[in-house]
């Protein structure tokens, strides 16, 4: 796929509405969910009868208390790990019906994923870890499309630097720009601004908006930041385990 | 355009791009090290050894004056040596027979040998143009009309320069005076002297007619395939195949002891680097975890993860076997070219298989040890992102496959599962030991855990905390200094010791045919000049025709060499004495009250030949009487001694009938700069005979000296494995310790108090690594010196201090280069980069 083919897809996507749309096709899906944490004799109940649906191009935050239950609510929609009942639905696809590699390849290629602590490969360059989830989705132009990526985050001069001789605010830049280049039609954010100042992570909140605005990327945010969670079409509140909106 | 994520390609192209960096972390550096260690020396062994057992070969083939030879009592057919030439092998034929000298009025038997040109094959003569005179190597025949004799033909003839003999119906010019004859047996006493002719005037001579005596020889040389293949072949009734390592027993046993030094040298390398490996592998495959939950979380699946922990490690691999190959290469060059000085004859030059060999060890290392750790990160769940402690593992199956795979390797190497079992279970009984000392030690240490100052205090503690992981790094360390004290003990104790069997002042000169009533006068010419208490050896033959009562002739047994044996005198000695040189097996020596009694005492070779047992009845022939002497005792003698020792004696007094006959000899050192002395005792004694065995002496340390500096040189490889081992253990837990360093520091410890903690801790475990390998070494040492070298072991408190202080300074040197970057960087750069 060329790049200009690229844009023009993209822009029938914005035109057609579907960017904006709350309404449409649903790419996450919960009911019933609830996972169940077994240590020794005592049984931990961390999320509870959880039902959500988030439709395509919908941006979403997952706000709660420290403890509430976020991240784990966000790893079982990404389908890292399984509920204990009930059922999600990745893109159409149930997760409980699909083995570990086969939910693997269910994300390569769809699911992105920006972390609070950035989780770059500390052995590769900036471009190498950009590269990384269009190569595993089998993407020929894998580098190229790494190099627009960066240029879109303002690193283009960075390219063969390494993690440790980036700041927090540019190695969490390369994060979005390794979600941007795998052009997910999800992205998964884990209090992705958590580590930065308030202006860094206004750049980074820009660009992962960014990404919904002119790709249609279905946007899932657990943030404890109010203002970011407010620039989101919709909050889910949770509360020791429940779902409570 | 899907998820074919798994593709080869895709991985391999991840892993090499991964591995550029991956050098940073040192466990991958380790790890390949030790693959380049392991495949240098199991190459430099398999090429050099292999250059050195040809070369070993060859020269011990110089104790025979070829590679191999066929013996038979017929002379050989013609068209046996053109088909054995035509397989490239070079030969020459001789012929042996005794018959009798003539110079003007005076007779003497001699042995005399015609030799094809050609002979000799391996090895030189030594050949002088008078008695004593200064010796020249020789590679060649006497002309037609020459012979070369012995120092004794010259003396009892009174032969003057120029001479000239008679031999049958031909006169041969004397041009030579043989000093060496590389394959003159070890019976030397058996023998007439010498007179080397060419054989082609052997024809004119007219003495070999139908019915003589003749012993003839077809000696070859030439290629190890060719060579082998004469053994499968037919050959012509009453001829025997030949080969070197079974025809000298001194020879024989100096290369059957090669062999296992070669070997152990070799297995401890290769032990060592599967250890170092092993270590490595798992540390490498811990902190794949992370990386591999990053790449499931976007979609990679477990196929292609393994493809890239599996690719990653192939393309070390690959670089380490070149790299490792390449070292090798020049190791054994390196050592090739030091010891050429050493060396009569030049090395063969290499042959690749050893490569081979050296690169199916790699891939067992590789797959036995290196990949099942590694391999396990695939398991590695995606939700390891969010969750650290998910994914951590415990494995029976990887502990399981490294144990089968030691097998293999040692197997593969040593060629003998049984070989291969023992050095396992030794091995594997070690690390028990190891693992209980380290153990009791770590547990003593627990009270200390609140004394002492702060950083003591925080060093000490951090080993009595971490039981469990100092536990397992006292014996990773406690192995490796193991391995490096034991290569210190047998480098130094065991090989120096086994050099020595041959000791520098063992008699070099034999003095034979001295007659009973020269017995004094001789002993009393060498009190004269300094040498006392001279021991003569009585010597008298006889044949063996009975064994418990059944007559007995070479026909009755059907094993070559026993018929030759049978068919020979004996020669036979008595003395009241048990030689120095001897070691019972059974039975008792006899005390002087026992002089007369009709008793035997026999080599364990006659036991082999006869299955002969204590209580047997052995009747002998001896100057046309015949006597029945009962087997009483058993001994195995030292023939490194190079003393005159007899495979049958007994007691004072019970051969009196045959003593009348005997005659003595003798066996002194003489060093170089009196050999004057020697011309005196000939003028004084001119019937005694003096015969110098230091050429044969020399040819048989020599060997033992090349395969020491070898196994030096082999052990050079083992420590550099053990080196791995220390470094891979001590890199184990960096990681974490840069991480507790870098918090210390940011909680406000001082540098100063973290640098002594680390130190302290570090000299604990060295400590105590040094202190358990050093007993370990002990044990192992004393077994190796029994039961291998078969020598006596003397136990060393020194090694206690070499361990424990070596130890300790070495782990702590080693600890504080692992670290010295993290107490001078500032803990924010640390942890930022810990992450
Ligand atoms: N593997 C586990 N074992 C035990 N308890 C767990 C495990 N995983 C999560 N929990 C518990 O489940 C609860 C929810 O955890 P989770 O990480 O989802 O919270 P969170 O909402 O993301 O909190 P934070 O805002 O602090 O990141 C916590 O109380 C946590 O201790
Ligand atoms: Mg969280």
């Amino acid at each position: 796929m060329s790049e200009r083919e690229l844009e023009a897809g993209l822009e029938s996507d914005v035109k057609a509405g579907r960017g904006m749309a709350a309404s449409g096709r649903a790419v996450v899906e919960a009911s019933g969910v609830s996972k169940r944490i077994q240590s020794g004799s005592t049984s931990l109940t961390i999320l509870e009868a959880v039902d959500l649906r988030i439709a395509e191009g919908e941006t979403v935050a997952i706000v709660g208390s420290s403890g509430s239950g976020k991240t784990t609510l966000l790893s079982l929609l990404a389908g890292l790990d399984l509920p204990s009942t009930g059922e999600i639905t990745l893109d159409g696809r149930a997760l409980g019906a699909l083995d570990e590699d086969a939910r693997a390849a269910l994300r390569a290629g769809r699911v992105g994923f920006v972390f609070q602590s950035f989780q770059l490969l500390g052995g590769f360059t900036a471009l190498e870890n950009v590269m990384l989830p269009a190569e595993l989705a089998g993407y020929a132009d894998a580098e190229s499309r790494a190099r627009r990526a960066l240029d879109r985050v303002g690193l283009s001069k960075r390219l063969t630097h390494y993690p440790y001789q980036l700041s927090g605010g540019e190695q969490q830049r390369v994060a979005i720009a390794r979600a941007y280049c795998g052009e997910p039609r999800i992205l998964f954010a884990d209090e992705p601004t958590g580590n930065l100042d308030h202006d860094t992570g206004e750049r980074i909140v820009e660009l992962l908006f960014e990404l919904n605005r002119v790709g249609g990327t279905t946007l899932v945010l657990v943030t404890h930041d109010m203002g970011l969670a407010a620039r989101c079409g919709r909050q889910l509140l949770l509360s020791q385990g429940r779902l409570l909106t | 355009m899907s998820a074919s994520a798994s593709s080869f390609g895709a991985a391999l192209r991840f892993s090499s791009r991964r591995l550029r960096r991956g050098w940073r972390s040192g466990e991958l550096l380790i790890l390949t090290l030790a693959l380049v260690v392991s495949v240098a020396s199991a190459s430099a062994v398999g090429l050099f050894s292999d250059r050195v057992r040809r070369a070993v070969t060859q020269q011990s083939g110089d104790a025979i004056g070829a590679d191999a030879l066929i013996s038979s009592r017929d002379a050989l057919p013609q068209t046996l040596v053109d088909e054995l030439r035509a397989t490239g092998l070079r030969t020459a034929r001789i012929t042996e027979f005794a018959s009798v000298v003539l110079s003007g009025e005076d007779t003497l038997l001699v042995s005399v040998k015609a030799a094809e040109a050609g002979y000799p094959l391996r090895g030189a003569l030594r050949i002088a143009d008078a008695p004593f005179a200064p010796a020249r190597e020789v590679r060649e025949v006497p002309g037609v009309d020459e012979v070369w004799i012995d120092v004794r033909v010259w003396q009892t003839l009174n032969l003057q320069p120029g001479a000239s003999l008679q031999l049958g119906e031909s006169t041969f010019r004397v041009t030579g005076v043989i000093e060496y004859e590389p394959d003159r047996g070890a019976g030397f006493t058996d023998l007439a002297p010498r007179a080397l002719i060419n054989a082609q005037a052997l024809p004119a001579t007219q003495l070999i007619g139908v019915g003589s005596r003749t012993q003839n020889a077809l000696l070859l040389a030439g290629d190890e395939p060719a060579l082998q293949a004469v053994g499968e072949r037919e050959l012509p009734a009453g001829a025997r195949y030949l080969r070197p390592d079974k025809a000298r027993p001194e020879v024989g046993r100096a290369l059957g002891s090669a062999g296992q030094f070669l070997d152990i040298a070799v297995l401890a390398a290769i032990l060592l680097s599967a250890a170092a490996v092993a270590l490595s592998a798992r540390q490498h495959g811990q902190r794949q975890r992370d990386e591999v939950a990053l790449l499931k979380c976007m979609g990679a699946s477990s196929r292609y993860v393994g493809w890239v922990l599996m690719s990653q490690l192939f393309l070390l691999g690959a670089l380490a076997g070149l790299a490792g190959a390449a070292i090798g290469f020049v190791g054994q060059a390196v050592l090739a070219a030091l010891l050429g000085a050493l060396l009569d004859a030049p090395l063969p030059s290499p042959s690749l298989v050893p490569l081979l060999t050296a690169w199916g060890l790699e891939l067992i290392l590789l797959l036995g040890f290196a990949l099942p750790p590694v391999l396990r990160a695939r398991k590695v769940p995606p939700i390891r992102v969010f969750q650290r402690n998910v994914g951590e593992d415990r494995s029976l199956v990887v502990g399981a496959l490294a144990l089968g795979s030691a097998v293999a390797l040692l197997w593969w190497q040593a060629g003998d599962p049984m070989l291969a079992l023992s050095v396992l279970g030794g091995a594997l009984g070690t690390t028990l030991v190891l693992a209980l000392m380290a153990w009791g030690f770590v547990w003593l240490l627990t009270p200390l855990r609140r004394a002492g100052r702060t950083a003591l205090r925080f060093g000490l503690g951090n080993v009595a905390r971490r039981r469990g992981s100092s536990v397992g790094q006292v014996v990773a360390l406690g192995a490796a200094l193991l391995a490096l004290l034991l290569l210190a003990v047998v480098q130094r104790d065991l090989l120096d010791a086994w050099r020595n069997r041959v000791p520098p002042d063992a008699p070099n000169q034999f003095l034979i045919n001295i007659q009973p009533e020269q017995v004094e006068p001789l002993q009393a010419f060498f009190t004269q000049r300094g040498y006392r208490d001279l021991q003569l050896w009585p010597m008298a033959r006889g044949r063996m025709v009975a064994f418990n009562g059944k007559p007995v002739t070479a026909d009755s047994f059907d094993d070559p060499e026993t018929r030759r044996w049978i068919n020979r005198e004996f020669n036979m000695s008595w003395t009241a004495s048990f030689g120095d040189d001897n070691e019972l097996l059974e039975g008792q020596w006899w005390t002087a009250a026992d002089a007369g009694k009709p008793w035997l005492s026999v080599d364990d070779y006659v036991v082999e030949r006869l299955g002969a047992k204590l209580g047997d009845k052995l009747t002998l022939t001896m100057a046309d009487r015949e006597i029945e002497l009962t087997i009483v005792n058993i001994r195995r003698v030292k023939w490194e001694s190079f003393k005159p020792n007899f495979f049958l004696v007994t007691p004072p007094g019970t051969l009196d009938a045959a003593a009348g006959m005997a005659q003595y000899l003798t066996a002194l050192h003489v060093p170089r700069d009196q050999r004057g002395l020697l011309r005196d005792l000939i003028r004084e004694f001119p019937n005694v005979t003096a015969f110098d065995i230091e050429a044969t002496m020399n040819q048989v340390r020599g060997i033992v000296d090349r395969v020491v500096q070898a196994v030096q040189f082999l052990f050079g490889f083992a420590l550099a494995a053990g080196a791995c081992v220390l470094l891979a253990a001590i890199e184990n837990t960096r990681a974490e310790r840069v991480r507790e360093t870098a918090l210390l520091r940011t909680l406000g410890a001082a540098r100063r108090t973290i640098a002594i903690g680390l130190v302290t801790e570090y000299l604990v475990l060295g400590l105590l690594a040094g202190l358990v390998a050093a007993a370990a070494a002990q044990i192992i040492a004393w077994v190796l010196a029994r039961q291998v070298f078969e020598l006596p072991y003397s136990w060393s408190p020194l090694l206690w201090l070499f361990g424990g202080v070596g130890g300790a300074l070495l782990v702590v040197l080693l600890g504080w280069w692992s670290l010295r970057k993290v107490l001078d960087t500032p803990p924010r750069v640390v942890l930022a980069s810990a992450n």
